[in-house]
C-alpha cells in the first residue's frame, strides 16, 4: 500500500478543507467522519505492519520524495512500532475528542473543527516524519491549532494560558531548530560538503557526532522535548493550559501532545546523541524522580479537579522519562506502555471532568460531594479511571509503571525505591479526591443545581467506552503493545549503546549542578522573605484545603 | 482435567461479578441467585480439587499441580505468565476461602436483604472471591501482586459500601492507602527477586534464591524484609495495623469474610509460601517473630477495653494474626497455617454472630447498650459461646490446639520470650472474649427500651451458616492435629499435608521435628496453656459476670472501676488505642498537609514565577529599549557615528597586535 502513510497524515487536512467549505450545520458530522476515516486508515496501517521484520529494516511503509534537494531535505515518512502505536493513539483520541466536543462547543463550530483536524495532521506528521526538518515543520504545525483552541474556546484566563503555552514551547523548539541545522552542517561537512542525507534520520542516527556538538545539540533537543513532556521544572505551563483549555483540548493535550515530547526523546535525542544522553542521564533521572514525587504531592493539595489531573500527569510522565533514561529493555518498554496508558487514562479523566463541568460549570472539589447518588454511571466511570490511573493491577496503568520500576531497579534500587513511593501518593490524591466528590451526602451547591444534574448521556458513554475497553485489554494483554514496539526498543537501545557517556570537565559538571541549586535556594529565600513579611502583592492564592479528619 | 477445573474456580465468581455488575440492578431481590450459585459451584469444584491435592492424586503428587494460562507480560528478559499452582498449602487456603466465602454469601442473603444496594453487595463479594482465589492460586509473584491489589480494591469497595456514611468513605480510603504502604515494600521485593533470579515464578525464584552459593545482587534478607512489608500491610501488623479496626465500618459479613477469615490471612500465606526465603534470610525471620508477638500483645491490650462489639473482634483479629506471624517467625510454619485455618472458622463465626446480635438490637454496636441477650437470641448466643471458647484456648475446641502448638514451638525453638508474651496474650484473649460474652449476653439488659420488645433471632438463612461454622470451630483442631489413627500416622493430618511445602524451609533453619512428649516438656507447656486460658476466663467472669447452668455470678462494675483507677495510664492507653490514630493524624494529615501546601507554594512562587519573570523581563527590556527609537534623525546619526568609531577603533587595535 504505497502512500498510505501520506494518506493517513493528510486525510484530516482534506477533512478540514471540506468542513471549511461546507455549511456550518454539517461541520460536526463532517469532522467526525473525517476523523473516523483517518482512524480506520490508521488501523489498516497496523495490518500492513510486520512487527517481526528484520532489525536491518526498522522503518516500514517508507515514502521519500526530494523536497528541497539543495540541502538534501526530503519529505520522508515511515513507521516503526513506536510511531505506529502513537499514530493509532492519536487517531483514536481525535475522533473521541471531536465527538466529545459536540455538545460543549456552541460557538464558531466550523473553525473549531478545522482547528482540530489540522491539529491531527500535525500530530500524525510528528510521529511519522523521518526527516529532521520535516519533523520540525510538523512539530510547529501542532502549536497553531492548539493556540487557537485554548485561546478562543478556553476559559476565563485563556489568553494568558495559551500565550504561555505557545511561547514556552517555542523557546524549546527554536533551540531544537538550531540543533537540527547544526547536526545537518556537521553531517554535510563530514561528507565533503554533500548535503544528501543531512536531514535524514536514518543516516543521522548511526553518525557519531563530535562530543562537544553532541552535548549542546542534545541539550537543545532535550529542552524542546522536556518542555513538551513536561518535565520538572518546565511543567508550569501545563496546569494553566489544562485549566483553561476546553475539555477536548485538555484531552488531546494530555493524551497526545505530551507524548510528542517523550517520542522526541526516544526517537531523536537518544539515538542521535547517545554519548550525551548517557552523560545527562543521571540528571534526567533525578528530574524524573522529582517530577514523580513532587507532581503527586502537589496534586494532593489541588482544589481544582482539572489541576489535580494536570499535576498527576506531571507525575505519570515522570515515569516515562525515567524509563527512557535507565537504558534497558524493561525501562523503555515500560516508558512506551506508560505513554499509551497515560493517553488513554488521563484522556478519559479529562473527559470525565468535562462531563461534570458541563453540568455544574465548576470544578472545585470542595463544592462537590455525594455524587454517587445522582450520577451513578459517572461515579463508576470515575472510579474505574481513578484506580487505573493509580496503577491498579489488571488495568493498563500498572504494567507500564511496573516495567519502568523494574527497569529503574536494575539501574539502581534506590531510584526504584523513591519512584515506588508514588504508589502511595497516587492512591492518596486519587482516592481523597474520589472520597470528597463521590461519597457522603449531596453537597448544597449540587443540590441547588436540581435537574441539571443528570447522569452521562449516551454520547458521553460512547466517548469513554473505547478508552475503558482499551485500558482493560492493555492491562490483561500488554503484549499487544510490547510485541509491536519490541523492534523499536531494540533499535533505540542499540543506538544508545553505541557510545559511552561523554566525559565533561568536573568543574563544568559541578557548576551545572551548583548553579540551579544556588538559584533555587536564593530565590526561595527571597520569595519567602517577601511573602512572609507581606511585602509582595502575592499571586492569586487559593487556600489549601485541610482535611477534617484522617 | 484439572488444567480446566482450576481456572474455572476463579472463572465462576468472575462470571457472577460481571453478570451482577451489568444486570444485577434489574434483578431486585433475586440478585443474589447468580453470585451465590457461582460461589456454591466453585466450592464444589474447589473441594474436589482440594481432595485430590491433599490425597496426592495424579497430577498433584508431592509438589502440586501447575497450569499455565497465557503469557502476560513479554518484556525482554522480564517475562511473566499467568498461571496457577495448587499444592497442599494452596489446598488448605482454598478450604478456608471457599467454605467461609460461601457461607458468608448465604448469610448475606439475610443480612443485606433490606439494603437498597443488595445487588451491588453481591457483585463486590464475587469480585472479592475472584481476587482472593487468584491470590492463593497464583504461581507467579506478579500475578500474586495483582490479586494482592485486587483484594485491596474489593476491600475498599466493601468497606465504603454505605457511600453516604462519611466515616465509611474515610475508612475505605485509609485501608487502601495503608495497604499501599506495605505494597511498596512488596513491589520492591518483587523487583529484587527479578534482579536476583531473572524470574518471577514463585517456585523457580525461591529455588534460585536459596541455592547454595547463589550470587545475589540484592541480599536475601533484604528480599525477605521487603516481602514481609507487604505481608504487614495486608495482615495489619504493627505499625500498619491502623486500618483494620476502622474497616469495621463495612457491613458485618464483610468484616467476617475479608477482615477476619480470608484477606487478612494473605500476609501469613505469603510468608508461608516464601518460607525458604525467610529461613535463609538470617535474622529477618526474627523481625517477623518480634513484629508478630508485639502486634499480638498490643492489640490484645486494646481489645480489653473497647465497647464496640465489632472493634473488640477486630483487635482480637489483629492479635491472633500477630500469633500467626510469631509462629512463622519462630519457624513453626505449620502451626501458623494451623492457626490460620482454625482462626478463620471461629473468627468468621464470631463476626457473623456479632452481625446477628447487631441485627437483633437494631444496628446497635455498643455493648454498653446490650446485655442479657442470651435468652432472647439463643442460637446466636450458643454459637458465639462456642466461638469464644474456641478462641480463648479451652480444650478440646479448635483454638486450643493451634495456639498451643504455636506457643509450644516457640518455646522449644528457643524463643522463650515469644512464648512468655504469648502466654500473657492468651490470658488477655480469654479475658476480653468473656468480657464480650458477659456484656452482650449475660447480666441485666441495658438495651434501649424502645428496641427491647422487638429483639428477635435472625432468620435461618443467617443461622445455618453460624451453626455450620460452629462445627469446625469445635472439631477442626482435633481433626487436623490428632497424631494417631485413623487420621494421622505419627504426625497430625495437617503436618503431613504441609511437610512437602515447608521441608525446604525447615532444612534451611536446621530444625528437626522432635517427638511429642506428653509427659515431658510438651505436656508441661500444654498445662500452662490451659491454666492461663482458664485464668483469663475466670477473671472476666469475676468482673463482668457469668451465667452458665450451675454457675451464676453477677457483674461487678465497682470492681472494674476500682481496677481501672489503679492503672489509669494503662487504661487510658488501651481505651485510646495507644494513640496511634492521633500520631498518624499528626504525621500524615498535619505534617503531610504542610508539605503539600509548601510544595504547591514552591511551584507557584519559585518555579512558575521564574518563568513569568523571564517573560516579564523580556517585556520590560522591550519597553526600555523602545526609548532608543526616538524618531529623531540626529540621534540615529549619532548612533551610527559612535558605532563606526567603536568598530574602526577595535579593528585598529586588533590589527595592531
Amino acid at each position: 500500500m504505497p502512500g498510505i502513510l501520506t494518506v493517513t497524515t493528510f486525510t484530516p487536512l482534506l477533512g478540514a478543507l471540506i468542513v471549511a467549505a461546507a455549511p456550518t450545520r454539517y461541520a460536526r458530522a463532517l469532522a467526525l467522519a473525517a476523523s473516523l476515516a483517518t482512524w480506520v486508515i490508521s488501523l489498516l496501517l497496523v495490518i500492513g505492519f510486520d512487527p517481526h521484520a528484520p532489525a536491518a529494516r526498522p522503518f516500514q511503509l517508507v515514502e521519500a520524495i526530494n523536497w528541497i534537494p539543495v540541502f538534501g531535505i526530503q519529505y520522508k515518512v515511515g513507521v516503526d512500532g513506536l510511531s505506529l502505536i502513537l499514530v493509532v493513539l492519536t487517531t483514536t483520541l481525535t475522533w473521541i475528542s471531536i465527538l466529545a466536543s459536540f455538545s460543549p462547543i456552541k460557538e464558531r463550530i466550523k473553525e473549531y473543527m478545522v482547528s482540530f483536524l489540522v491539529l491531527e495532521v500535525g500530530m500524525i506528521g510528528v510521529f511519522v516524519a523521518l526527516d529532521t526538518f520535516l519533523f520540525y515543520i510538523f512539530w510547529e504545525i501542532v502549536l497553531v491549532p492548539m493556540y487557537l483552541i485554548i485561546g478562543i474556546w478556553g476559559g476565563a484566563n485563556r489568553i494568558y494560558a495559551t500565550i504561555k503555552f505557545v511561547l514556552y514551547t517555542l523557546v524549546g523548539s527554536l533551540l531544537m531548530l538550531v540543533a537540527i541545522l547544526t547536526t545537518a552542517f556537521a553531517y554535510q561537512s563530514a561528507h565533503g560538503g554533500v548535503w544528501q542525507g543531512a536531514f535524514d534520520f536514518e543516516k543521522l542516527h548511526g553518525f557519531g557526532f563530535d562530543p562537544t556538538l553532541q552535548l549542546f545539540a542534545f541539550l537543545a533537543f532535550f529542552l524542546a522535548f522536556a518542555i513538551k513532556v513536561p518535565m520538572f521544572p518546565f511543567h508550569t505551563w501545563l496546569p494553566d493550559a489544562h485549566v483553561q483549555a476546553p475539555t477536548a483540548g485538555s484531552v488531546i493535550l494530555a493524551a497526545i501532545l505530551l507524548k510528542l515530547g517523550a517520542y522526541g526523546l526516544i526517537r531523536f535525542a537518544v539515538p542521535l546523541f547517545p554519548g550525551a544522553a548517557h552523560t545527562f542521564a543521571p540528571a534526567i533521572i533525578v528530574l524524573s524522580l522529582i517530577a514523580i514525587i513532587y507532581g503527586a504531592i502537589v496534586a494532593l493539595v489541588q482544589p481544582d479537579l482539572k489541576k489535580l489531573v494536570a499535576y498527576s500527569s506531571v507525575s505519570h510522565m515522570g515515569f516515562v522519562t525515567l524509563g527512557i533514561f535507565v537504558f534497558n529493555v524493561q525501562g523503555m518498554d515500560g516508558a512506551i506502555l506508560q505513554m499509551v496508558n497515560h493517553g488513554l487514562i488521563t484522556g478519559a479523566l479529562f473527559l470525565l471532568v468535562g462531563v461534570i463541568y458541563e453540568r455544574t460549570h465548576d470544578r472545585t472539589i470542595a463544592k462537590m460531594g455525594g455524587l454517587a447518588g445522582v450520577l451513578p454511571v459517572w461515579a463508576v466511570a470515575l472510579g474505574f479511571f481513578c484506580f487505573a490511573s493509580g496503577g491498579l493491577p489488571g488495568l493498563s496503568g500498572f504494567v507500564g509503571e511496573f516495567l519502568v520500576l523494574v527497569g529503574a531497579f536494575q539501574f539502581s534500587p534506590w531510584v526504584a525505591a523513591i519512584a515506588t513511593v508514588c504508589m502511595i501518593l497516587a492512591a492518596a490524591y486519587l482516592l481523597w479526591m474520589y472520597q470528597r466528590i463521590i461519597f457522603g451526602e449531596l453537597s448544597g451547591f449540587l443540590q441547588g443545581l436540581g435537574h441539571h444534574l443528570v447522569d452521562m448521556t449516551p454520547t458521553e458513554v460512547l466517548t469513554l467506552a473505547p478508552l475503558a475497553a482499551l485500558t482493560v485489554v492493555f492491562g490483561l494483554f500488554p503484549g499487544l503493545v510490547l510485541d509491536l514496539v519490541g523492534g523499536s526498543v531494540a533499535n533505540v537501545l542499540t543506538d544508545a549503546a553505541r557510545q559511552a557517556a561523554i566525559v565533561v570537565p568536573p568543574a563544568a559538571a559541578a557548576l551545572a549542578i551548583a548553579l540551579p541549586i544556588l538559584y533555587v535556594v536564593g530565590r526561595l529565600a527571597w520569595v519567602a522573605w517577601i511573602d512572609l513579611s507581606g511585602r509582595g502583592t502575592g499571586s492569586a492564592e487559593t487556600p489549601v484545603p485541610t482535611e477534617a479528619a484522617s | 482435567m484439572f488444567g480446566f477445573l482450576v481456572p474455572v474456580i476463579i472463572g465462576l465468581p468472575l462470571f457472577g461479578f460481571l453478570f451482577t455488575a451489568l444486570v444485577g440492578r434489574r434483578l431486585g431481590k433475586r440478585a443474589h441467585l447468580v453470585p451465590v450459585g457461582a460461589v456454591g459451584i466453585a466450592w464444589l469444584i474447589g473441594m474436589w480439587v482440594v481432595f485430590n491435592a491433599l490425597t496426592g492424586a495424579q497430577p498433584f503428587g508431592e509438589g502440586g499441580f501447575a497450569t499455565r494460562l497465557y503469557s502476560w507480560i513479554p518484556a525482554g528478559a522480564f517475562h511473566v505468565d499467568v498461571g496457577f499452582l495448587v499444592d497442599n498449602l494452596t489446598a488448605c487456603l482454598l478450604i478456608v476461602v471457599l467454605t467461609i466465602g460461601f457461607l458468608v454469601h448465604v448469610y448475606s442473603i439475610g443480612y443485606m436483604s433490606h439494603d437498597p444496594g443488595y445487588w451491588r453487595f453481591f457483585a463486590y463479594l464475587n469480585l472479592f472471591m475472584v481476587s482472593m482465589l487468584l491470590l492463593v492460586l497464583a504461581d507467579s509473584f506478579l500475578v500474586l501482586f495483582v490479586a494482592w491489589e485486587l483484594v485491596g480494591l474489593s476491600s475498599y469497595l466493601l468497606i465504603g459500601f454505605w457511600k453516604h456514611k462519611p466515616s465509611a468513605a474515610l475508612a475505605a480510603k485509609k485501608a487502601f492507602i495503608v495497604n499501599r504502604v506495605g505494597d511498596v515494600g512488596f513491589a520492591l521485593g518483587i523487583m529484587a527477586i527479578f534482579v536476583d533470579t531473572g524470574t518471577l515464578n514463585i517456585q523457580d525464584s525461591i529455588t534460585r534464591l536459596t541455592a547454595e552459593g547463589a550470587a545475589l545482587p540484592i541480599p536475601i534478607w533484604v528480599v525477605a524484609l521487603l516481602v514481609f512489608a507487604g505481608a504487614m500491610g495486608k495482615s495489619a501488623q504493627f505499625p500498619l495495623h491502623v486500618w483494620l479496626p476502622d474497616a469495621m465500618e463495612g457491613p458485618t459479613p464483610v468484616s467476617a469474610l475479608i477482615h477476619a477469615a480470608t484477606m487478612v490471612n494473605a500476609g501469613v500465606y505469603l510468608v508461608a509460601r516464601t518460607n525458604p526465603i525467610f529461613a535463609a534470610g538470617g535474622d529477618a525471620i526474627v523481625v517477623v517473630a518480634a513484629i508478630g508477638i508485639f502486634t499480638a500483645i498490643l492489640a490484645a491490650s486494646i481489645a480489653m477495653t473497647q465497647t464496640d462489639i465489632k472493634r473488640v473482634l477486630a483487635y482480637s483479629t489483629l492479635s491472633q494474626l500477630g500469633y500467626m506471624f510469631a509462629s512463622l517467625g519462630v519457624g513453626a510454619f505449620t502451626a501458623a497455617i494451623f492457626h490460620l485455618m482454625t482462626h478463620g472458622f471461629f473468627k468468621g463465626l464470631l463476626f457473623l454472630g456479632s452481625g446477628s446480635v447487631i441485627h437483633a438490637v437494631h444496628d446497635e454496636q455498643d455493648m454498653r447498650r446490650m446485655g442479657g441477650l442470651a435468652s432472647k437470641i439463643p442460637h446466636t448466643y450458643r454459637t458465639m459461646l462456642i466461638g469464644s471458647i474456641a478462641i480463648a484456648g479451652i480444650p478440646p475446641l479448635a483454638g486450643f490446639f493451634s495456639k498451643d502448638e504455636i506457643l509450644g514451638e516457640a518455646f522449644k525453638n528457643g524463643f522463650q520470650w515469644v512464648w512468655l508474651i504469648g502466654i500473657v496474650v492468651a490470658v488477655m484473649t480469654a479475658f476480653y472474649m468473656f468480657r464480650l460474652i458477659g456484656l452482650t449476653f449475660w447480666g441485666e439488659s441495658r438495651v434501649d427500651p424502645a428496641v427491647e420488645p422487638n429483639i428477635h433471632e435472625s432468620p435461618s438463612v443467617m443461622m445455618t451458616p453460624l451453626w455450620l461454622l460452629a462445627i469446625p470451630s469445635i472439631l477442626l483442631g482435633l481433626v487436623l492435629s490428632w497424631p494417631g489413627p485413623p487420621l494421622g500416622n505419627g504426625t497430625g493430618l495437617l503436618a503431613g499435608w504441609l511437610e512437602p511445602v515447608f521441608q525446604h524451609g525447615h532444612e534451611l533453619l536446621g530444625r528437626a521435628e522432635p517427638a511429642f512428649q506428653l509427659f515431658g516438656i510438651d505436656g508441661g507447656l500444654l498445662l500452662v496453656s490451659i491454666v492461663v486460658a482458664v485464668l483469663g476466663m475466670v477473671a472476666a467472669w469475676r468482673l463482668f459476670g457469668v451465667s452458665l447452668s450451675g454457675l451464676q455470678w453477677r457483674p461487678n462494675p465497682e470492681r472494674v472501676r476500682a481496677l481501672t483507677a489503679r492503672v489509669p495510664f494503662l487504661y487510658r492507653a488501651s481505651l485510646n488505642k495507644w494513640w496511634f490514630d492521633d500520631l498518624n493524624h499528626l504525621i500524615f494529615i498535619v505534617i503531610g498537609g504542610r508539605v503539600g501546601a509548601f510544595a504547591w507554594w514552591f511551584d507557584r512562587r519559585v518555579v512558575d514565577d521564574t518563568v513569568n519573570d523571564i517573560a516579564a523581563t523580556t517585556v520590560d527590556a522591550g519597553k526600555e529599549l523602545r526609548r532608543v527609537q526616538t524618531g529623531r534623525v540626529q540621534n540615529y546619526a549619532l548612533g551610527i557615528a559612535l558605532g563606526l568609531i567603536v568598530m574602526a577603533g577595535s579593528f585598529l587595535v586588533l590589527a595592531a597586535r
